[in-house]
C-alpha cells in the first residue's frame, strides 16, 4: 500500500461537506494548488468503502503562535536573531473540491480517511474521463504533480459536438498562451479525432500578425515538449495540409499577408469577391444609419431584378448587365441621368435622393475593401464544397480594414453554415478559430453583424458540425451567449484586473493567484465531464513561430505589376517568363493586366499560357518604314520658254 | 454501525464507562457535563521552606553562565491529567481519571513523538464509604484500573471536596508514574540530553542519571531562607545561584540551583526563574555542570512558549509535550 500524504479532518467550524472536504500534510509533501488526490474511506458503508476523489483548491499554513506579536517578543525584534532551537508546530491544511464519488449514490459528506495522490488511474476515474478516453479522447495536455503524469482528455463529443461544442481560450496577450493552444489542440484533433466520427477541416482567421501564417513548416520544441507529445501520442509535426487566403492590397497587385515570401506561396491563394459576393453582405459593410427602410428596399430591388441579369427600362438609354461594381456603377449613372432628362424625383418608387444615397454607399464598399473586392466582378474563393479532411484553411485578413475583415467572417461563416446545413461542404465538422473576441462579440457596444454571427455559432452552431474556438483577453468582456455556450474553456494566465470580476467568483482565491501567475504552457481547463477546474501542460506547438517565420522567409518587396501577375501563373505554369508576360500585355493597361490575372486565379485553366495571352489584342510586328524609289521628274519648261510647245 | 467518538476524558469514553457502571449498580445515577476535578480541586501543596546543603562554596552567590550554548537538549518529557465525575452512588462519587506523558524528540528543529505517549485510565471510588457489594461489583468490572480514594479518609463520613482532593492527588500519582516510566526508559537507552517538566526524584533510575534535567517551574517549595532568599530574588537574566543538594529519606538526592531565565525587572521576583535538578557530581565538576545545564535550558528559550501563561518559565519543548497530549484529548 501506498503511504498516504494527508489525512481528512474536519470541525464543527470547517466541516466537510458532499462537495468539499479538508486534510492535512506533512510539511514536506507533493500536494499544491491543482493537485488532485483521492480519499480512502475508512468506515464500509453498506459493505462499500468509499473513495472520494478531489482537486486541492486552497491551502492554508499556520503555527500556534497565538498572535504575531509573540513572535516579536520571541525575537526581540529582531528579525534576523532566530536560532530557536526548535521549529513551532506548524500545519499545512488543504482544501479541495470534490470531483468524484465512488460509489456516486448515496452522495454523502466526504469521510474521515487517508489521503492519496491520485496515479493516472486515479485521474481518469475522478475526471469522468473512463467513460470516453479510449473512443473518443482528444489529449489536451499531460496534468502533473508529484511524480504523477497523466494525459487529460477532452470529450470529442462535448468540444466539436454535437453533446456541447465550441471552445473558449482566455489570457492575457503575449505570453504564447491563446493561438499556442489552439495550433496544439487542433494537432491533436486532427490526430485523435475517430474516422468513424466524421471529418474535420479548421478555418482559422489570421486577424494579427504572422501568428498563423507558417503552420506547414516545422518549430522548434524540446526534450520536455518531446516528452508530453509523447504521453499525448501526437507526432510532434507541423500541420500536413495548410491552405492560405489572402486578398490583395489595395494596389491589387500584391498579396495582403506577411507570408508574402515567394517561396511560400504555393498554397497560398488570393482571395477576392465580386459585387455578387458583397452585395448579399451589404448590410455587414453598411451601418444603420446608411441602411434605412428605404435603402433597403433599392438593395433588394437591385439583388432582385438587376444584378446577374439583362435589365433594361424605359428611362435607361441602353440595356443593362450588372455583374461587377463597375457595371453597377455604369447602371447607376444611366438612371439618374434618365432622371434628369425628365426631371423626375422617383424611379420605381425608389427617390432619387435614396438612389444617389445607395449608389454612394455602394461605390464605396469597393474602395474601403479594395484588394478583396474586385470592381471587375472577378471571384476566387475559399474552396466550399470540397474541404479537405484534417486540413487547415487560413484566412489572413490581418492586414486589412476592419469593414473588410467583418465582410470575410461574416461572409465566410455564413456560406460555412449554408453547406454544413446541405452536408456538402466537403467535411463534417469546421472548426473556425476566431481571436480578439472582445473586438467582435464585446459584451456592450452596438449590435453588429459579426456579433450575431458568432452568437449564432455558439448557439446553433455544434447541431451543424460548426465549431467555435474563440479567444479574447477579457472573458468578462464578452458577450455571455457567446462564453456560455462554450462547453469547454481554457485559461492562461490571466490579468489580476479581470480575475477580480464577478466571472470568476467561483474560483477560490488560491487558483486565482495561480492563474495570475502561470507559466508559458500551463493553462487551467474546465470541460462538461470536469467538475472542477483542472491545470494542465500542454507542448509548444511544433510548427514555425510567427516571428520566426517572418525573419526566416520576409515578405517579399513591393512586386511589380508583372512580377506579381507571373508569380501568381506560375503557380499553374512554371514555365512562363517574365519576356513572355511583357510580350503579351505590352499594349494593355494595368486594369486589363490584373482582370486577366484575376480571371486566370477564378478559372485556373490547363493551359494558362493561352487563356492568359486570349484577353490581350495581339501585338502587330513593328515594320519599318521604307521610301518608295521615285523617278526623278523631268524639270518642266518655264511657261515663258520662247523655245518650248 | 454508527461511529462510536469517545465523549469526554481522551481515549475513554465518559458515556461508556456510565453505562458500564449503570449495567453493574443500576442505583447508580450518572453525572452530568461538569468540570473537571482538577479545576474544581481545592488541593495545593502548602507553601513551604525546606533547607538544602550548598555543595558550591559557603555562602549563596549568583553566577553568570555565560552566553549561550547550542541546543543540547535531545527531547522534553511532561505528562498531563484529567478527571471527571461520572457517576453518583447515593451522595459518593464515582470518577474517571485520564494520565499520559510524552516525550518529544528534537528532529532537525521538529518535535516528534519518541516511542509513543503513554494514556491510561482508572475508576477512582471511596472503598469505605460504598456497600461490599459495590465495589466487588466495580472490581469485577475494572480490576486493577479501579483505585481505593478513601486511604486518606479517617472516618466513614468523609468531607466531598475531601473525597475530590482526594482524586484528583491520586490521578496526579498516576500521571508521575506514567512520566517516571518515560524518564526511566528514556535514561536507561538512550544517551542523551532529557529535558523534563518538574523534578526528578521520584525515580533513583532518573535522579542518578546524567542525561535527565529537570525543571521546576512552581516555588511553593523553597530552598532557600534568608540572605540566600534575597540573593536568589535578586538573580539576574542569565544567572544561577550556588548548587545546593536535595536529599531526603524516602528519595534519592540530586543537586539543584535555581536559574533566571529571563530579565523579571519590574515584574514579580520569581517570573522566569525556575529551579534546576540534575545528578549529583563530585567536587568543581557539579559547577561547570551547572553552567553548562544552564546554558542549555536557556537556548532553549526561544521560541516563546505563548500563548501559555507560565510562558516566562516554560520552555517551547514543554509546551508541546502539553499541546500533543491535549490533541489526544486531555
Amino acid at each position: 500500500m501506498p503511504t498516504p500524504l494527508g489525512r481528512v479532518v474536519a470541525t464543527e467550524r470547517r466541516p466537510n461537506t458532499p462537495h468539499e472536504f479538508h486534510f492535512w500534510t506533512a510539511l514536506v509533501s507533493p500536494v499544491g494548488i491543482g493537485t488532485i488526490v483521492r480519499v480512502d474511506g475508512s468506515v464500509a458503508n453498506d459493505g462499500v468503502i468509499t473513495h472520494v476523489y478531489g482537486i486541492v483548491t486552497e491551502g492554508f499554513s499556520w503555527t500556534d503562535l497565538a498572535s504575531p506579536l509573540h513572535d516579536v517578543m520571541g525575537h526581540d525584534a529582531n528579525p534576523g536573531g532566530s536560532g530557536a532551537p526548535t521549529n513551532r508546530a506548524e500545519i499545512r491544511l488543504y482544501t479541495a473540491a470534490v470531483l468524484r464519488h465512488i460509489p456516486e449514490e448515496p452522495l454523502q459528506p466526504v469521510p474521515m480517511g487517508e489521503v492519496h495522490l491520485a496515479d493516472e488511474n486515479d485521474i481518469s476515474i475522478a475526471l469522468r474521463m473512463d467513460g470516453y478516453q479510449a473512443s473518443a479522447g482528444i489529449p489536451v495536455g499531460v496534468y502533473r504533480a508529484g511524480g504523477t503524469d497523466s494525459p487529460i482528455y477532452l470529450d470529442s463529443d462535448f468540444l466539436l459536438g454535437p453533446e456541447a461544442a465550441h471552445l473558449n481560450i482566455s489570457g492575457v496577450s503575449g505570453l504564447a498562451t491563446k493561438t499556442s493552444a489552439v495550433e496544439w489542440l487542433l494537432q491533436s484533433i486532427f490526430t485523435h479525432f475517430p474516422a468513424e466520427k466524421g471529418s474535420v477541416a479548421a478555418l482559422c482567421f489570421n486577424v494579427k500578425g504572422p501568428d498563423l501564417c507558417f503552420l506547414d513548416l516545422p518549430g522548434e520544441i524540446g526534450e520536455a515538449d518531446e516528452k508530453l507529445y509523447e504521453q499525448c501520442g501526437v507526432t510532434p509535426k507541423p500541420f500536413e495540409h495548410v491552405q492560405y487566403y489572402a486578398p490583395y492590397k489595395s494596389d491589387g497587385v500584391a498579396l495582403n499577408t506577411l507570408r508574402s515570401n515567394e517561396a511560400l506561396l504555393a498554397n497560398v491563394t488570393p482571395l477576392t469577391w465580386g459585387l455578387r459576393e458583397v452585395l448579399q453582405y451589404a448590410e455587414v459593410l453598411l451601418n444603420k444609419d446608411d441602411i434605412d427602410a428605404k435603402a433597403d428596399a433599392l438593395i433588394d430591388f437591385i439583388k432582385e431584378n438587376v444584378l446577374d441579369k439583362r435589365f433594361s427600362d424605359p428611362l435607361l438609354e441602353r440595356q443593362h448587365q450588372v455583374t461587377s461594381f463597375a457595371d453597377l456603377d455604369a447602371w447607376f449613372k444611366d438612371v439618374l441621368r434618365g432622371l434628369e432628362k425628365k426631371d423626375d424625383q422617383s424611379w420605381r418608387t425608389h427617390h432619387v435622393a435614396t438612389i444617389r444615397k445607395v449608389r454612394n454607399r455602394l461605390s464605396n464598399i469597393s474602395l474601403r475593401c479594395k484588394g478583396l473586392v474586385a470592381d471587375d466582378g472577378a471571384t476566387s474563393d475559399l474552396p466550399f464544397g470540397s474541404f479537405q479532411d484534417r486540413t487547415v484553411y487560413v484566412l489572413d485578413v490581418a492586414g486589412l480594414e476592419e469593414d473588410a475583415q467583418d465582410l470575410i467572417f461574416a461572409r465566410v461563416v455564413t456560406k460555412l453554415r449554408e453547406h454544413l446545413e446541405k452536408r456538402d461542404l466537403g467535411v463534417q465538422h469546421v472548426i473556425v478559430f476566431v481571436d480578439e473576441l472582445n473586438k467582435y462579440a464585446p459584451g456592450d457596444g452596438p449590435d453588429t453583424y459579426v456579433r450575431k454571427m458568432l452568437l449564432d455559432i455558439a448557439e446553433r452552431g455544434r447541431y451543424l458540425g460548426l465549431v467555435l474556438f474563440a479567444a479574447q483577453q477579457f472573458r468578462s468582456q464578452v458577450h455571455r451567449r457567446v462564453v456560455g455556450n462554450s462547453g469547454t474553456a481554457i485559461y492562461g494566465r490571466m490579468d489580476g484586473d479581470e480575475l477580480a470580476t464577478p466571472g470568476y467568483a467561483v474560483l477560490s482565491p488560491a487558483i486565482k493567484t495561480k492563474l495570475a501567475t502561470l507559466e508559458k504552457g500551463q493553462l487551467m481547463v474546465r470541460h462538461p465531464h470536469f467538475t472542477q477546474p483542472i491545470f494542465v501542460r500542454f507542448p509548444r506547438p511544433a510548427v514555425m513561430r510567427g516571428r520566426d517565420g517572418v525573419s526566416k522567409y520576409p515578405s517579399a518587396q513591393a512586386p511589380t505589376l508583372l512580377s506579381a501577375v507571373l508569380r501568381t501563373l506560375r503557380q499553374a505554369d512554371p514555365s512562363l517568363t517574365i519576356g513572355w508576360l511583357e510580350d503579351v500585355t505590352a499594349l494593355a493597361s494595368d486594369d486589363e493586366i490584373l482582370r486577366a490575372r484575376n480571371d486566370m486565379v477564378r478559372t485556373r485553366p490547363t493551359d494558362v499560357r493561352k487563356a492568359f495571352a486570349s484577353h490581350f489584342r495581339a501585338a502587330i510586328a513593328p515594320r519599318s518604314a521604307t521610301r518608295t524609289e521615285v523617278t526623278a521628274p523631268l524639270p518642266s519648261a518655264p511657261a515663258d520658254d520662247p523655245y518650248g510647245f | 454501525m454508527g461511529h462510536v467518538s469517545p465523549v469526554g476524558v481522551g481515549i475513554v469514553s465518559v458515556r461508556d464507562i456510565q453505562r458500564q457502571i449503570a449495567m453493574v449498580l443500576p442505583n447508580a445515577r450518572s453525572a452530568g457535563a461538569e468540570g473537571t476535578l482538577e479545576l474544581a480541586s481545592q488541593h495545593k501543596d502548602e507553601p513551604r521552606i525546606k533547607t538544602a546543603t550548598l555543595i558550591e562554596g559557603s555562602l549563596m552567590r549568583a553566577f553568570h553562565v555565560g552566553e549561550s550554548d547550542a541546543a543540547h537538549f535531545v527531547a522534553f518529557l511532561d505528562g498531563k491529567q484529567r478527571s471527571h465525575v461520572v457517576s453518583y452512588l447515593g451522595s459518593k462519587t464515582l470518577s474517571v481519571g485520564v494520565a499520559a506523558a510524552v516525550v518529544r524528540e528534537r528532529c532537525e528543529s521538529r518535535l516528534c513523538t519518541w516511542k509513543s505517549a503513554v494514556c491510561e485510565w482508572r475508576v477512582y471510588a471511596p472503598r469505605i464509604l460504598i456497600q461490599d457489594s459495590e465495589w466487588t461489583a466495580l472490581s469485577l468490572l475494572y480490576g486493577s484500573s479501579l483505585v481505593d480514594t478513601s486511604a486518606d479518609v479517617k472516618t466513614g463520613s468523609a468531607h466531598p471536596f475531601a473525597l475530590r482532593d482526594a482524586t484528583v492527588k491520586r490521578v496526579n500519582e498516576h500521571r508521575d508514574e506514567l512520566e517516571r516510566q518515560l524518564a526511566e526508559q528514556w535514561c536507561t537507552t538512550q544517551l542523551q540530553p532529557l529535558f523534563l517538566d518538574g523534578g526528578i526524584r521520584s525515580s533513583r533510575i532518573v535522579a542518578e542519571s546524567p542525561w535527565a534535567v529537570g525543571v521546576i517551574k512552581s516555588h511553593n517549595t523553597l530552598y532557600v531562607e534568608g540572605g540566600a532568599f534575597e540573593t536568589v530574588m535578586g538573580l539576574g537574566v542569565r544567572e544561577r545561584s550556588s548548587v545546593f543538594r536535595i536529599e531526603s529519606r524516602t528519595r534519592p538526592a540530586v543537586a539543584s540551583w535555581y536559574l533566571r531565565m529571563r530579565n523579571a525587572m519590574n515584574r514579580d521576583p520569581m517570573w522566569g526563574l525556575v529551579r534546576v535538578e540534575v545528578a549529583l557530581l563530585a567536587g568543581p565538576k557539579m559547577s561547570r555542570r551547572a553552567d553548562d545545564v544552564s546554558r542549555w535550558i536557556l537556548a532553549e528559550a526561544s521560541p516563546l512558549a505563548l500563548p501559555d501563561g507560565r510562558w516566562d518559565k516554560m520552555v517551547y519543548g514543554v509546551r508541546d509535550c502539553e499541546e500533543y497530549l491535549r490533541a489526544l484529548g486531555l
